[in-house]
């Protein structure tokens, strides 16, 4: 059993001076928070290759003398923006690639308009990465192409493979990707279809707001975003917390909405039927079961992911078809496991590894 | 290394962790209720009825004053952004001009791009 140690009279001088000192920082601190903008995010040079209703290709300039021949392309999750793997310089997912001999592409989304209300899983899994992949072909003089899905852009590049499982994806990468949606189940129970009409709601807004995929994400920790205000006041002296929360949180308030359609779809397919884990997954009439897959598929998912549980992720390495497959659980959360320091020192190192032996 | 133990900023800092973990668990448990769902769709149901009939009322009161809608506003911010776009595609082509002009002597060539010759550290490729 632990027992206090004895105060430290001498010290206490010393603390109430430091913390006086926090205390006037916090002011001025505080003071230049609201002034000032925050750090400039997703500033890694690039070209847009092309750009359709809501979805932009990019590639990225490359940082080395000598690139891989196989080209990447990442397919970013449709909810969120894709800056979150290109935060600042020096933590920064796409400048590590870079600077480690990759060339990047990636899929990123913007706010779908109201008439794209339309758009279903076909658009993005039968058209939007077909499309963009012919587009890295021709860019990049390669056939060959790596995708990289990030959460949901991790089960769309799932269907993609499992249809076009002959086509040109050499080796797939997902971060953080759900297969069995009972397992997410707090998700499950805000969509219980006792009580959820989504036909109701998409029949009366269209596309979903993206304040409601927000207060979605937030309810899985409802006291989490009050108590980071605190720590961020307790912290606010210390430039670079105060840089690291105004990235995350920009980035994580920076909600996209979702096209009904595609919404609905997620919605009976996956949430209600649990079609992709029951192998009944099918997108515009054609079988999308990922056993079809077989290329090399490395895994990353985080031990304390509240978005996408661990159990929810875990079946993808055993359904899929692939012979060369891993699975590689780090520290963690949804968010840190891509963009934190952790990140830094597991993940992206690890990827390289893997990845790098892969892409000649 | 300071003892943390007597220290109040530390004890401050470790409640504060301590209510947000507790506080979740109690609403996670709470809210994977049958019943939490139901009252939460009802009154998601409701609100998002309501607030297309008030969009949609707003939208009326909005052209009677010869005033933009939101929706009027987010679709030229769209086409703002669509311009954007654009502009960053000329840029892209100018750059790609800019390097083609300082190209040697015998017309266009091709922007020119690192070789795709890389190998694995290990694998004969170079070493970080």
């Amino acid at each position: 059993m632990n027992t206090a140690a004895p105060l430290d009279l001498a010290s206490i001088p010393d603390r109430i001076q430091s913390e006086v000192q926090r205390a006037i920082q916090r002011s001025i601190k505080g003071v230049e928070y609201f002034a000032s903008s925050g750090p400039s995010l997703g500033s890694t040079p690039k070209d847009i290759l092309h750009a359709r209703g809501t979805l932009s290709l990019y590639h990225y300039r490359p940082l080395s003398d000598e690139i891989y021949r196989v080209p990447i392309l990442i397919v970013m999750a449709t909810t969120n923006r894709g800056y979150i793997l290109d935060m600042v310089p020096g933590q920064s997912f796409i400048e590590f690639l870079l600077k480690r001999g990759y060339d990047v592409y990636m899929m990123d989304w913007t706010a779908p308009k109201p008439e794209e209300k339309s758009l279903r899983m076909e658009d993005y899994v039968l058209d939007f990465i077909p499309d963009c992949v012919r587009r890295v072909q021709r860019d990049s003089g390669e056939t060959d192409v790596t995708v990289i899905g990030y959460c949901f852009g991790g089960v769309l590049s799932l269907l993609y493979g499992s249809i076009f499982n002959d086509g040109p994806m050499k080796n797939l990468i997902c971060f953080t990707t759900p297969i069995d949606f009972r397992e997410m189940k707090l998700f499950q129970n805000f969509s219980d279809k006792r009580y959820f009409d989504v036909d109701r709601l998409i029949d009366s807004v269209g596309n979903v707001p993206p304040e409601m995929i927000l207060s979605s994400f937030e309810m899985l920790r409802p006291a989490s975003r009050a108590a980071s205000q605190v720590q961020l006041w307790d912290n606010i002296w210390n430039d670079e917390y105060v840089k690291s929360y105004r990235m995350f949180d920009r980035w994580a308030t920076d909600t996209l909405p979702l096209a009904g359609e595609y919404f609905r779809q997620i919605t009976q397919d996956l949430m209600w039927e649990n079609k992709l884990y029951n192998d009944a997954m099918s997108v515009g009439g054609r079988p999308a079961d990922i056993s079809r897959i077989t290329v090399p598929i490395l895994h990353a998912v985080a031990e304390h992911d509240h978005i996408v549980p661990y159990d929810a992720a875990k079946p993808l390495i055993q359904k899929i078809g692939s012979s060369d497959k891993e699975e590689v659980m780090l520290k963690g959360g949804h968010v840190s496991l891509v963009a934190g320091a952790n990140a830094i020192k597991r993940l992206w190192p690890k990827l390289d590894t893997w990845l790098g032996e892969r892409s000649t | 290394m300071a003892d943390k133990s007597n220290d109040p900023v530390a004890i401050w800092q470790n409640m504060i962790g301590e209510m947000e973990k507790g506080f979740n668990s109690f609403a996670n448990q709470a809210m994977a209720s049958p019943e939490f769902s139901k009252a939460v769709n009802q009154v998601g149901g409701v609100t998002a009825g309501a607030q297309k009939q008030l969009g949609d009322l707003m939208e009326k009161y909005l052209v009677s004053m010869n005033l933009p809608s939101r929706a009027q506003m987010v679709g030229m911010a769209e086409r703002l952004q669509s311009i954007e776009g654009q502009l960053n595609e000329i840029r892209a082509l100018l750059h790609q001009v800019h390097n083609n002009s300082s190209a040697p002597e015998g017309g266009y060539a091709a922007a020119p791009r690192p070789p795709r010759t890389k190998r694995p550290p290990g694998a004969g490729g170079e070493k970080k």
